[in-house]
């Protein structure tokens, strides 16, 4: 590792991990060839790995079966509101923790890092019966009972997703290394707080608010179990419930399965090549910090 | 020690306060900007956490009942053997995950920080599994198991071993799911510690050849050290994130065959959605949160001091 010299070593190496790298790829490339297969062809000899003949057609028969385009739009409307709305709560929280004094702070500071150990796992019983009796929505009359409260709606989805207190102890890390001196300049111009916040903190946090995007992003459009105990009706289905609900029904049509699981994989691999800097940096950070 | 002074409307200094925050006032705005966010942090965490104590001690049922029990619930999953059984295979789970994740994803760390061909390719090749939902990744395992058409037993069958039940067999199962979990998690392991590497400063590397170490002397004497608070914190996630378990095993083998699969938080929504006995439910609640929170405090505890690992 320490010369440069291309010796025997790199050579091995080299190809020990290019081997280890195709290995890691072969659940990925099969998923992707059986999505282009005939189902005779699977169900003869898997041991072709190329298809013999290319069925693009098998992914406009998949979305047929089912509701896809209408999964795929509740899976991105949730997760583009969640995203936004996080941003900015999350930003605003983190701004003032880092920036303005006031009483309690710390204590405040400290009660949202406490949220961080809370696995949602453990508050989803609570948190669905208090939207499934939400009174006077959903049917509900106004002690919550009698309809279905806030299931099967966008704001029982989404509600809470922004609830994490993650993103705002990432903003609030960020914020508290800006120096003292740009609030000083901002007040002695007259500048308020909130002014502060939107013409000078906001602008200056494209790589935060990048990163919490991203982790937002594919966090909220890979969950599986808050949709699974918030909607029981097939048109406020997920693409992460209605994967295994179309396996259920369809049984072992691999190719279909195949190439319905690659489509709702798409946006992640889109985001992911796109915005692989603040990917890459987002897991780096939540690692560092925990 | 946190007392805040307030200058603008108390200009009759108080001689008991203590002057050693120079400037610490308070300005309500904060509280403003703060209030979205605790709104809905109060609603959806907070509350729903107390709440879930509470419920915790009653037999509630989602329909009528709630009466209070006590700890009866608690007395009860000390009975429960399908809940042993998914301690067990939660702790099962981790023990087959979280060490052999953090070796692979040391060995490929250390192997593509090296000077070597392909490097970009090679990384994105080990990440790519983790920016998948799992939910995407145990469909596609799902037909790698395939027990008549899968890759795997093709394979197997190719190079002359008898193909096997891979999800359906209740001795493979969880082997088959902590397999696709390790693969699917190698690349995050991998990410941190290429960080983690990255941050050892070169001046160690080149003032042990000088001294004559040889490259294991190197790699155990410095690296491994060195990346100490990258172990820890790996780790601890891993730890955590095995009792968080729930999305491959809902969708591969619904805790089965004869609950050989099931864990904690799986036990926790059968239990709560599909047999509505949330008291009981929320007591399995209550346990996962202790374990977790204690896990939590003693990395918060002890998983600093490695950061004080100074060199410079």
């Amino acid at each position: 590792m320490k010369s440069t010299k291309k010796n025997k070593g790199y050579y091995l190496i080299s190809v020990i991990m290019l081997i280890s790298s195709v290995i890691m790829l072969i659940p990925l490339i099969m998923a992707f060839f059986t999505s282009l297969k005939p189902l005779s062809e699977i169900q003869t000899n898997a041991t072709t790995i190329l298809p013999k003949e290319w069925m693009w057609s098998n992914y406009a028969e998949a979305m047929k079966e089912g509701n896809w385009l209408r999964y795929m739009y509740n899976t991105a409307f949730v997760t583009t509101i969640t995203v936004v709305v996080s941003l900015v709560i999350n930003s605003m929280a983190g701004y003032a923790l880092a920036r303005i004094p006031f009483k309690g702070r710390e204590i405040l500071f400290f009660t949202a890092l406490l949220g961080m150990m809370i696995p949602p796992q453990v508050t989803m019983i609570p948190t669905f019966l208090m939207l499934k009796r939400m009174p006077l929505v959903g049917g509900n009359d106004i002690f919550g009972m009698g309809g279905s409260g806030l299931m099967n709606t966008y704001m029982g989805l989404i509600l809470p997703y922004i609830a994490g207190s993650f993103g705002v102890f990432l903003c609030r890390q960020f914020y508290i290394n800006f120096p003292d001196s740009l609030d000083d300049a901002a007040k002695i111009d007259g500048c308020s707080r909130i002014r502060a916040y939107f013409q000078i903190y906001i602008p200056l946090s494209k790589p935060v608010l990048a990163t919490l995007a991203v982790i937002k992003a594919s966090g909220t459009w890979s969950e599986y179990l808050w949709p699974l105990v918030i909607t029981n009706k097939d048109y406020m289905k997920t693409v992460q419930i209605a994967l295994p609900a179309f396996k259920q029904e369809t049984g072992t049509i691999w190719n279909l399965l195949m190439a319905a699981t690659i489509v709702t994989c798409l946006p992640l691999l889109i985001l992911f090549i796109f915005a692989q800097k603040y990917f890459i940096e987002g897991i780096v950070t939540t690692g560092i910090k925990g | 020690m946190l007392r805040s002074i307030n200058l603008s409307e108390d200009t009759k200094p108080k001689l008991k306060v203590k002057v050693k925050c120079n400037r610490q006032r308070t300005e309500k705005v904060g509280y403003l900007l703060l209030l979205p966010f605790y709104s809905f942090y109060f609603l959806f965490i907070l509350l729903p956490v107390t709440a879930v104590l509470f419920f915790s001690f009653t037999n509630y049922d989602f329909y009528k009942t709630m009466n209070w029990v006590g700890l009866k619930n608690y007395a009860n999953l000390f009975q429960d053997d399908i809940f042993a059984k998914s301690v067990w295979n939660t702790l099962r789970y981790g023990m087959m995950t979280v060490v052999p994740q953090m070796i692979f994803g040391l060995a490929v760390a250390i192997a593509l920080n090296g000077n070597i061909a392909f490097k970009k390719f090679c990384r994105s090749a080990f990440y790519t599994p983790y920016i998948f939902s799992m939910v995407a990744v145990s469909m596609i395992w799902m037909w790698m198991y395939d027990p008549s058409y899968g890759f795997i037993n093709s394979f197997l069958s190719a190079i002359g071993i008898a193909p096997k039940q891979w999800l359906f067999d209740a001795r493979y199962a969880m082997n088959a799911i902590t397999v696709m979990s390790v693969w699917k998690v190698i690349g995050y392991n991998m990410v941190i510690y290429l960080s983690g590497l990255q941050s050892i400063p070169s001046y160690l590397y080149e003032a042990a050849v000088v001294d004559g170490a040889n490259s294991w002397q190197r790699f155990t004497k410095i690296t491994l050290p060195m990346l100490a608070p990258t172990t820890f914190f790996l780790f601890v996630t891993a730890v955590i994130n095995t009792f968080k378990v729930f999305d491959a095993v809902n969708v591969m083998t619904n805790g089965g065959p004869m609950d050989s699969t099931t864990t904690m938080v799986h036990q926790i929504y059968n239990k709560a959605f599909m047999e509505f006995k949330m008291g009981y439910s929320c007591s399995m609640a209550v346990v996962m949160l202790i374990i977790i929170s204690a896990i939590t405090l003693a990395n918060m505890k002890y998983g600093n001091q490695g950061n004080d690992l100074d060199i410079g």
